[in-house]
């Protein structure tokens, strides 16, 4: 298989304004630089589904946005489907789809197949064309009931779908997802990552999904990229990762006194069913919630290794 | 290249449709808005009828020029606001972010920001600038080609003006108050008798604000069709876009791009 995305040392620094209220603001401008990504190299195989976690201000969308040619870098380059993102921007949209969780493609006043439509026209797809691909996506993310209702009118969740629909259209060999399972409740993000998953093998997809959430990386992809402070810090499998970092389940149970227990299980010496086992045996439950270790602990854990 | 330009045509077409079926979800609300539009563009220009009924003429311009000038502002603001109407809300797609969907989209970003937005009610002010060509008495077949030229060339003043104001958003952030201000000057200034503005006040009149070429010179190109005046609007037309076009793509390459949550 062939690299699909090269990124080679990419750097990207903001200028911000320190005293940006008052007077001395306006006369006297003070700046500071940040450095949201800071070198960073890796490469994407074709179909690779890989995730890429960080916590919040880690560069996670920084990067996306650079290689799908949303901002020039600082320094550094990159190549998507042999194409720099930067200087090729319109040749690469036909290639690429894109997905951000905290806004819409969609238009708001309009139901949702006159988007797809209007979507369709914007990537010059021919009426026949686009019908046999739309009906394709429209049975495999199950929204046939959605299509007349306005995006307005869509829960989250359903809009989510929506929006994934409408980034696949144009059938992109790479689809890059910015936190697309962010404030959906559990059920909503387990849809969307099963119908993300089942599409990229069904149609090769290469994924590039970022998030803070471990469940998502768990769930849909194969590899996994941490980066933190812009600077990557982990680069390996998924399954490399949960043996070496993802051992851990946090378990929190609430009993009928509304007191709310929390223990860590180590999986590696004892199965989750057990500890389980224990705890109902001891408290009469009301609630369990059982978590992955946060993604700050994760990453605590590669520095303190390393 | 023209297949790419009948492309990008048969895509605008497609998009006001859009624009047309949103506004008809609710047509009594549509229709009543142009309806007080041209109510309200009517009352105006029965305002400076009665000013120059009652004045004569005020610095050598009469009700004609008037029915004159707001015929081409009318044409232009409603080209403006039917058809590119996106251009005002620069400042906003770039303070949150926004602006993203249109940097992914394989169309050319400007022409996707401008047809994003478009306000029905303005069909108001196209018919007011049909009703005043008519009644301006100007109506024989070249003053009606000069009129249709002239705002064709005032709509490219105006929509790079705005385009101008709007793309300082890329460099002093959200500037969405300030660019609707300075055009709503820019506006006033054009709906004004040109003939008051004199000596300096003329100078800025076709520069920094350059309302001139909204109302003066269109006036002067329909009442005269001198080659002079159709070769100083037209070459101030293209002028104004090159400008404002190579300021837009100039602040396209600092765009940072925000984050916050929000629908088209």
């Amino acid at each position: 298989m062939t690299d699909i995305i090269k990124v080679d040392r990419l750097c990207k620094k903001f200028r911000l304004k320190k005293n940006a209220a008052g007077l001395k603001g306006l006369f006297h401008p003070e700046y500071k630089t940040v450095t949201a990504v800071d070198r960073l190299s890796f490469n994407i195989k074709e179909g690779e589904r890989v995730a890429f976690i960080g916590p919040n201000g880690a560069g996670k969308s920084t990067t996306i946005k650079m290689l799908s040619s949303i901002l020039h870098p600082t320094s550094g380059t990159a190549e998507v489907m042999g194409l720099i993102p930067w200087e090729n921007r319109r040749r690469l949209a036909y290639h690429i789809g894109t997905v951000f969780g905290q806004r819409s493609q969609l238009w708001y006043n309009l139901p949702v197949q006159d988007s797809f439509g209007l979507i369709g026209k914007i990537y010059g797809l021919d009426d026949i064309e686009f019908r046999r691909r739309l009906s394709k996506l429209v049975r495999l993310f199950e929204i046939r009931d959605l299509l007349g209702h306005p995006t307005r009118s869509l829960s989250l969740g359903q809009r989510m779908r929506c929006e994934i629909v409408a980034s696949l259209i144009h059938r992109p060999q790479i689809l890059f997802l910015d936190e697309p399972t962010i404030g959906l409740d559990v059920t909503a993000k387990e849809i969307i990552r099963n119908l993300v998953k089942k599409q990229a093998l069904e149609e090769n997809t290469t994924l590039l999904l970022t998030s803070h959430d471990t469940d998502d990386m768990e769930k849909v992809c194969d590899r996994v990229i941490i980066i933190n402070k812009g600077r990557l810090i982990f680069d390996d499998s998924i399954h490399a990762l949960k043996e070496s970092y993802l051992n851990k389940k946090y378990i929190e149970v609430t009993d009928d006194s509304g007191a709310k227990i929390k223990t860590v299980v180590d999986t590696k010496t004892t199965p989750v069913k057990k500890a389980l086992d224990e705890l109902v045996q001891k408290y009469h439950i009301t609630d369990i919630t059982v978590e992955n270790p946060p993604m700050e602990e994760i990453i605590k854990e590669i520095y303190r290794r390393d | 290249m023209a297949d790419d330009f009948i492309k990008t045509l048969k895509l605008f077409f497609y998009i006001q449709k859009s624009h047309f079926k949103t506004a008809f979800l609710s047509v009594g609300d549509a229709l009543s808005n142009v309806v007080i539009m041209l109510i309200n563009n009517l009352s105006f220009i029965f305002m400076w009828w009665v000013i120059f009924h009652n004045k004569g003429s005020i610095n050598g311009w009469d009700f004609s020029d008037m029915l004159l000038l707001n015929a081409v502002m009318n044409n232009a603001f409603a080209i403006f606001a039917l058809f590119a109407r996106g251009i005002q809300a620069l400042p906003e797609y770039i303070d949150n972010g926004s602006l993203d969907n249109y940097l992914v989209s394989p169309q050319r970003p400007l022409f996707m920001i401008a047809t994003s937005e478009s306000t029905f009610a303005n069909w108001g002010d196209l018919l007011t600038g049909l009703i005043c060509w008519i009644l301006s008495g100007y109506t024989d077949l070249l003053s009606f080609a000069l009129m249709i030229y002239a705002s064709l060339c005032a709509t490219a003043v105006l929509i790079s003006y705005r385009l101008l104001v709007s793309s300082l958003a890329f460099f002093a952030g959200d500037t969405q108050k300030l660019g609707d201000n300075i055009f709503m000057a820019f506006i006033t200034f054009s709906s004004q008798p040109a003939s008051i503005f004199t000596g300096w006040y003329k100078v800025m009149f076709l520069s920094i604000i350059p309302a001139g070429f909204i109302s003066l010179i269109p006036v002067m190109l329909i009442k005269t069709a001198a080659l002079p005046v159709f070769l100083f609007l037209s070459g101030a037309a293209v002028l104004s876009i090159v400008i404002s076009a190579a300021f837009f793509r100039f602040g396209l390459k600092r765009y940072a791009s925000g984050n916050r949550f929000g629908v088209r």
